[in-house]
């Protein structure tokens, strides 16, 4: 197990680097001179020079990766070059936003898709499988600013219940917390239940039909510690969707933190992009890669955990 | 399988309670002590030096105080510097100073803070362009200054007056501390531990502010929100009382009895980079640019494009401006054949090539610069690009599709939009035209109502010489509850707290 863990945290680290690294020179590249878009209509080339020294970017390609590598390895992401704060701040301060709405989802979606798959498997021709199949379907259709709207007009514009947009952090108010990221989290969790619900559903209806549960069935077993050793088998293809879906509600997030004005990683990346802000950029890089490498470390563990045969492969 | 259905129950009935228990917190705001502000953009930086003009206003006018404010016909009035006079030769602006002011840290504001200041602001990358005839900032008294001069400046209270005289602590700015928070004597406290970065930011009143009456309200929330529907959701739901709006939504905000404001922002049309031809030909010759003015129909454009929220015309002094003259409108009507008339006779019947930029902000032109000139025979090569590399290389092409914010002062215009040598104006080639050079410097030698004169006859040169293809102004627009009223300012993307009254 430790050589196992070892070789995913190596494998982890090689990600990161070659990610980062790459994503340094491609963002040099692509966007390369940012003082026109950073200074606006009136700048001279005097001031665009000046503030080029500034931000470091007249000394060769390089040194400047060296120099922001060296000190990303001790967590220091160098300044945003559009309000020269350090970019580590910011990334802190938006990182948990993200987390909340992000989290918040995946514990919706796996509580409500393991009661629903669970529910459907047992009973696969039932109302709620039927209602399952539908809502797979038209869920997946609906595009997640569209699901978003609607659930602002809904609840924030017609009801009142919670805000349309804006988020309180944690620290300040526990309830407006909670207010504030219940909408983007549904917005985000819906897709996520069905995907869930239909892939433990399917993994029911392949397990309970496998020799040994009907012998544990022969046995005498109660249904219920029948449907536990099912749910065993049944599961690693449901969490290794969960994992992913994590990973992949973190990019979703993008478009519920614009619809819900939410100061998350995701809206970050995009006004950072909108005028090349590559520090911040690539910030953002590296705690998104952390956030797949960790996730997918945990993820085998769990399966590792879960099912002990994953553990053997 | 009962404990995960009662598990996810229970999860969704906290989010049911929690509902429930502040239902009423989003019902909208009764009270008038507080003001709550959606802009579309964050606060760029709380440092002076490193901030914008455009949509910084709401944030730094409720920490700072300027030595200059604006009135709202765009007049240079007296804030933390009481009175001004400028020597004879306009060499040398002295101030007068306001006295008993302090700052947010106990520093008190005199002669050499406001030197310390502006010294700071000519440093700084995005404040210096606004000093650069300043050559040096003297102490005259404890209360009075001296800005020296190289050149005759028309500009330069306005400048200081739309967002660029902001003080700030002199400690705070040797300690470079600035950029993590704002130290400035001005009419309001931010309260960091309230506020949110990137969603909102909380101010409470200072109750012994000089200038106290100007701003009526105890709290002010400034809430930067990019996306328009977001915006205008916050607005709907109860969140917002000023909102910097699209005017697409004009209709619904009457229907929600709402106030409305607006005013023009920006010209829109096509720029000419290339008036002397060195690059393409053609645009050296005068007719070819009058053809390409008299092709587009502004009014049009603005209709379908711009929601008619603007002023169809081809001047690049604001609408309302002293200097924008409503007769030179119809220099350019609409006229394909007269356009193709002309294109004729400079020598060119079946039009030329051009390759031009775009980037996805300016899409919703393209199909008509497309047609319009395809009509012409002048065949467009578009060359995609994102919107920064837009803004960095669209003046390396002859002419490109443009969106250039407007000032509302009319020697700033003159200088910003027509003299200087700008990111979309790389080449003011005046040397080739002496009319305009010869205007130019006796508008530099001018004074008051002579120099509008002049500035007039200088807009209708440029007008006339095609100096560019405006095909309208556009509006911003600000939405307000009852009860508030918002006074755009051109120049400012978004009003200073000054301009957002009670009534």
């Amino acid at each position: 197990m430790i050589k196992f863990t070892l070789r995913r945290l190596l494998s982890g680290a090689v990600l990161l680097v070659v990610v980062t690294s790459a994503s340094f020179f491609l963002a040099h590249l692509a966007i390369g001179d940012p003082t026109a878009a950073l200074l606006g209509d009136s700048a001279t080339p005097v001031q665009r020079a000046a503030l080029r020294h500034q931000l470091g970017l007249d000394r060769p390609l390089l040194v400047q990766f060296w120099d922001w590598f060296s000190h990303a390895l001790h967590g220091d992401f160098g300044t945003s070059w559009r309000n020269f704060q350090p970019v580590s701040d910011q990334i802190s301060i938006r990182v948990p936003v993200t987390l909340s709405v992000v989290i918040a989802a995946t514990v919706l979606a796996a509580l409500i898709g393991l009661a629903v798959g669970i529910t459907t498997g047992l009973r696969p021709r039932g109302v709620l499988a039927r209602v399952l199949k539908v809502a797979s379907v038209v869920l997946f259709a609906l595009p997640g600013f569209w699901v978003s709207l609607i659930l602002v007009l809904t609840f924030a514009i017609k009801l009142r219940w919670f805000p349309a947009v804006g988020y309180v952090p944690l620290a300040h108010s526990g309830t407006e917390w909670l207010r504030s990221i219940t909408l983007p989290s549904i917005a985000l969790a819906l897709g996520a239940i069905v995907m869930i619900a239909e892939q433990l559903r399917n993994g029911f209806l392949e397990v309970t039909h496998q020799d040994f549960v009907r012998t544990l069935r022969a046995r005498g077993l109660s249904s219920r510690r029948v449907t536990l050793h099912v749910l065993r088998n049944a599961s690693p293809a449901a969490l290794t969707v969960l994992a992913v879906m994590f990973v992949g509600l973190l990019g979703g997030a993008i478009v519920v933190e614009i619809v819900f004005n939410l100061p998350g990683i995701g809206s970050l990346t995009q006004s950072a992009s909108q005028i090349g802000d590559i520090p911040v950029l690539l910030g953002l890089t590296v705690v998104t890669v952390v956030f797949v490498v960790v996730v997918n470390f945990l993820l085998d563990l769990v399966l590792g955990w879960v099912n002990p045969k994953v553990r053997e492969k | 399988m009962q404990r995960i259905w009662r598990a996810a129950l229970v999860a969704v009935v906290a989010l049911a309670l929690a509902a429930c228990t502040n239902a009423a917190a989003t019902s909208g705001s009764t009270s008038t002590d507080q003001l709550r502000i959606g802009t579309l953009l964050d606060v760029t930086s709380w440092d002076p030096a490193n901030a914008d003009i455009g949509f910084d206003g709401p944030y730094l006018s409720a920490v700072y105080d300027p030595l200059v404010a604006l009135d709202k016909n765009s007049r240079p009035v007296p804030a933390l510097a009481t009175s001004w006079s400028y020597s004879p030769d306009y060499l040398t602006l002295t101030m007068h100073l306001r006295t008993g002011v302090s700052f947010s840290d106990g520093q008190r504001f005199d002669a050499a803070a406001a030197v310390r200041n502006l010294e700071h602001l000519r440093s700084g990358v995005r404040s210096g362009q606004t000093y650069a005839d300043v050559t040096s900032v003297t102490e005259v008294d404890a209360d009075t200054i001296a800005l020296h001069l190289k050149k005759k400046n028309d500009s330069l209270l306005y400048y200081m007056g739309l967002g660029r005289s902001w003080m700030a602590s002199p400690a705070a700015i040797k300690a470079k501390s600035l950029t993590a928070a704002p130290v400035g004597s001005g009419p309001y406290t931010f309260r960091a531990g309230e506020s949110t970065p990137g969603s909102q930011y909380v101010f409470t009143e200072k109750p012994r502010h000089w200038d106290r009456a100007t701003y009526p309200y105890r709290t002010v929330k400034v809430f930067p929100i990019a996306d328009p529907t977001a915006s205008f959701n916050a607005m709907l739901s109860g969140q917002l009382d000023v909102n910097y709006a699209n005017a697409a939504d004009i209709p619904y905000a009457e229907r929600n009895g709402w106030n409305i404001a607006s005013k023009v922002a920006t010209w829109v049309g096509i720029q000419f980079t290339d008036r002397t031809g060195k690059q393409l030909k053609p645009l050296g010759d005068v007719r070819v640019r009058q053809a390409i003015n008299h092709a587009f129909d502004g009014a049009a454009i603005l209709k379908s494009v711009g929601q008619g929220s603007g002023v169809a015309t081809n001047q690049v002094f604001p609408a309302g401006d002293p200097a924008y003259d409503a007769s030179l409108n119809d220099r350019y009507p609409f006229d394909m054949d007269k356009a193709k008339r002309l294109l004729a006779e400079a020598g060119y019947p079946d039009g030329f090539r051009v390759t031009m930029p775009m980037s996805s902000i300016f899409q919703a032109w393209q199909p008509a610069v497309q047609q319009i000139l395809g009509q012409l025979g002048i065949k467009v090569t578009w060359k995609n690009m994102s919107p920064a590399d837009y803004q960095k290389n669209a003046s390396t092409f002859p002419m490109f599709v443009a969106v250039v914010a407007l000032d509302s002062n009319s020697a700033a215009s003159v200088d910003g939009r027509i003299a200087s040598r700008q990111w979309f104006n790389p080449n003011p080639s005046t040397e080739a035209f002496p009319e305009i050079q010869s205007l130019l410097g006796r508008i530099q030698a001018a004074t008051g109502d002579r120099q509008t004169a002049l500035i007039r006859e200088l807009d209708a040169k440029v007008t006339d010489t095609a100096w560019q293809d405006v095909w309208y102004q556009a509006n911003n627009t600000y939405f307000s509850m009852k009860g508030i009223t918002v006074t755009p300012i051109t120049g400012m993307m978004f009003p200073t707290l000054r301009f957002i009254q009670r009534g």
